[in-house]
């Protein structure tokens, strides 16, 4: 059963072109990951299926409903969690959560069961208002709150952006659990890592949607072979791997350098024999499995837009 | 739901901790501090006095000016030279020349050599100084003429042989001319406007700039609900803040509305209806609360000075008259003196009520407009 299905959607601010031509499906109950750097559209994607505003052109359902004319039913059906904590400082965690149940017509011990896990977290500062939380603590309160009315499709907006490493894998944690009680889950992010924890995945850049499938899908779709590069001289390195023939790209890769290469044209031991006629004897290389960020990178690149680099994606 | 929305509104009040001591404050400043600060009454202007005359007669008009309160008297000068000296060194604000001849001339009904010259560095100042100085002449020619018709009577001769010409005047509404009882129908007006017009939008844009709207037009409530229940608290505070406003200009100054209190509190919803569209307009159109509060001080001012509230309409260009027709301001500062002053009802204002309704329908919808369109 399809949860979300949109076509051709694509939406300019001013001469801004923000999304271009998108369509995308994505099933029922499955966590859809929505993969890019700041700035490639998935907000603007996300404003637009959860009705905060219109697209130029196409056409979208949610759970069946049209995301332009039944904007006021989607409404009661969806769950929207945004990237900035955006709930009431100045109202205490309780306050919160009780005025999200009661604009969804609902009340928190109606609903007690679908949040029950996460809220009990939260519980005992039930009384602290919400301005006072600890990073994670607002991120599980917003939670909360986009969860009191049992929604059908949950949409995340960058819930992990500037939340810590062990934070993290507890959101995920849950995200898994609310998936297993039958929520669609749509979730954006920036970090690599966390796209293969996404059933299935689509890479967005520059407005345009760069490719779609399951996490093991893309990196078999990558056509060449990776190496991991390390030697003493990193930087003299990257550029001399750089010139060799056969070598797509290289990137540095926190201690070592990652070569994409083209297996028709060299091979590991050619690029050894390379590296070492050039002074670089120490140089030791290692085939390895490309990740979804080196599938990204490489995606990026071949649609010959202005090369981003690697700052707008956090690894 | 409503219900929830609006407490919701009111624990943020209430919460807030400028907010609550503010709308407490906001009518005993109003009418304790500002009816005084704001006051165009001229007192203490300096006078010199040059009298050439030194005759019982100027003797009693010099009298006459000292005692009327708004005078000092700086010195009785010899020559016009010396009394223009000390105005020079601003010393002195008025001079008032009296003519060697002027006991035979008065006596006579010959003529009236007085001369008055007033510094009008500051205008208001100036003008008002002088208005004083002729009322207390006026006082002067009529005690004197009085007098002289008793001093007749008991000779038994015919009546004084000069013409005398007697301007009397009556101030109705405001017989002794009490600037503060002039000034707090208005400054309620101020109150009432900054009350319901500025808070809500900064409001609005506030919940705009933490990105709560957002949350909000999520959920199936709708946007004017959600408006509405934003608007009402700072209504209730409007009221509070107009009956407040009532009670102390009573309790200290003994003012009371000489209408029916009805009808301020029918303008003062008019006037409502009006800021509303105001304040919600200038939300839509400002994304930050720095834009905001820009957008308002430029309308706080206009409002203010193109209201008739410190400079009356009718002394300005034909073109700034013209501007004042669009000013919600003018229409309530001039109903709620009206009521307050005068009495009258709106059979007698009617305009006044047309004229905040029709600015009030503009504002309304265009604003509503507005907001359905920033809503996409």
């Amino acid at each position: 059963m399809t949860a979300i299905e949109i076509k051709h959607i694509s939406k300019r601010y001013g001469k801004i072109r923000a999304l271009d031509d998108i369509s995308l499906k994505v099933d029922a109950g499955e966590i859809f990951g929505l993969i890019g750097p700041d700035g490639a559209g998935k907000t603007t994607l996300f404003r637009i299926m959860t009705t905060l505003m219109l697209p130029d052109s196409g056409s979208g359902t949610v759970c069946g409903l049209d995301i332009v004319k039944d904007y006021a039913g989607l409404r009661r059906i969806i769950g929207y969690m945004p990237g900035r904590f955006s709930l009431y400082q100045d109202l205490s965690v309780k306050e919160n959560m009780d005025y999200f149940a009661t604009l969804f017509g609902t009340t928190v011990r109606e609903n007690y069961g679908t949040i029950k896990e996460i809220y009990s977290q939260i519980e005992p500062f039930a009384d602290r208002r919400a301005g006072k939380l600890s990073g994670g603590m607002k991120q599980k309160l917003a939670l909360c709150c986009a969860l009191v009315h049992k929604p059908s499709v949950l949409f995340l907006d960058e819930p992990t952006t500037g939340v810590d490493a062990v934070s993290r894998k507890d959101f995920w944690n849950m995200l898994f659990r609310i998936k297993a009680s039958g929520v669609t889950i749509f979730v954006s992010t920036p970090y690599m890592d966390e796209a293969a924890r996404c059933d299935r995945l689509a890479l967005i850049r520059d407005g345009s949607i760069i490719g779609t499938g399951t996490p093991s899908e893309i990196v078999s779709g990558f056509p060449f072979r990776l190496l991991s590069v390390r030697g003493s001289r990193m930087y003299r390195l990257l550029k001399e791997l750089r010139n060799i023939p056969g070598v797509i790209s290289c990137f540095s890769f926190g201690d070592s350098h990652h070569v994409t290469y083209d297996p028709a044209v060299t091979d590991r031991v050619r690029i050894l024999a390379r590296l070492s006629d050039a002074g670089f004897g120490d140089c030791t290389a290692m085939d390895i499995m490309p990740c979804i960020e080196d599938c990204f990178m490489w995606l990026s690149g071949r649609r010959d837009v202005p090369t981003a680099g690697q700052d707008g994606l956090r690894a | 739901m409503w219900k929830y929305l609006l407490e919701k509104e009111f624990k943020q009040f209430f919460r807030d901790p400028g907010l609550p001591r503010m709308a407490l404050m906001f009518p005993v400043l109003m009418m304790l501090v500002f009816p005084f600060a704001v006051s165009m009454e001229i007192r203490n202007i300096n006078l010199a006095v040059v009298d050439g005359s030194r005759s019982l007669e100027s003797s009693r008009l010099i009298e006459e000016c000292i005692s009327s309160g708004y005078f000092r008297l700086v010195e009785v000068c010899d020559s016009p030279e010396e009394a223009m000296r000390l105005m020079d060194d601003n010393d002195a604000d008025a001079i008032i020349t009296i003519g060697p001849d002027f006991a035979a001339d008065v006596a006579t009904g010959a003529g009236f050599p007085v001369g008055i010259k007033v510094n009008t560095v500051n205008g208001t100042r100036g003008s008002i100084g002088a208005q004083y100085l002729q009322a207390c002449i006026r006082m002067y020619l009529q005690e004197r003429n009085a007098g002289a018709a008793g001093m007749d009577s008991v000779t038994g001769t015919a009546a004084s042989s000069a013409p005398v010409i007697d301007v009397s005047e009556k101030y109705y509404f405001n017989a002794y001319l009490d600037y503060k009882l002039f000034m707090i129908p208005a400054l309620i007006v101020i109150g009432i406007t900054m009350i319901t017009a500025f808070l809500p939008a900064l409001n609005i844009v506030s919940e705009k700039e933490t990105g709560t709207i957002e949350q909000i037009n999520v959920t199936p409530v709708s946007k004017t609900a959600f408006i509405i229940c934003k608007m009402i608290p700072y209504w209730a505070i409007s009221f509070f803040v107009l009956t407040a406003c009532l009670l102390i200009a009573w309790a200290v100054f003994g003012y009371t509305c000489r209408g029916n209190l009805l009808w301020l509190y029918l303008y003062t919803t008019l006037d409502i209806i009006v800021m509303a569209g105001l304040g919600l307009l200038i939300s839509n159109y400002s994304s930050n609360a720095q834009q905001a509060m820009f957008v308002i001080w430029f309308f706080a001012v206009i409002f203010m000075l193109m209201s008739g509230i410190f400079t009356p309409i009718a002394s300005m260009p034909d073109w700034a008259q013209a501007i004042t027709y669009f000013n919600p301001m003018r229409y309530y500062a001039d109903a709620m003196r009206a009521v307050y002053l005068k009495g009258s009802s709106p059979l007698e204002i009617w305009y006044d009520a047309a004229g905040l309704a029709a600015i009030g329908i503009a504002m309304v919808s265009w604003a509503i407009a507005s907001y359905r369109k920033s809503s996409d």
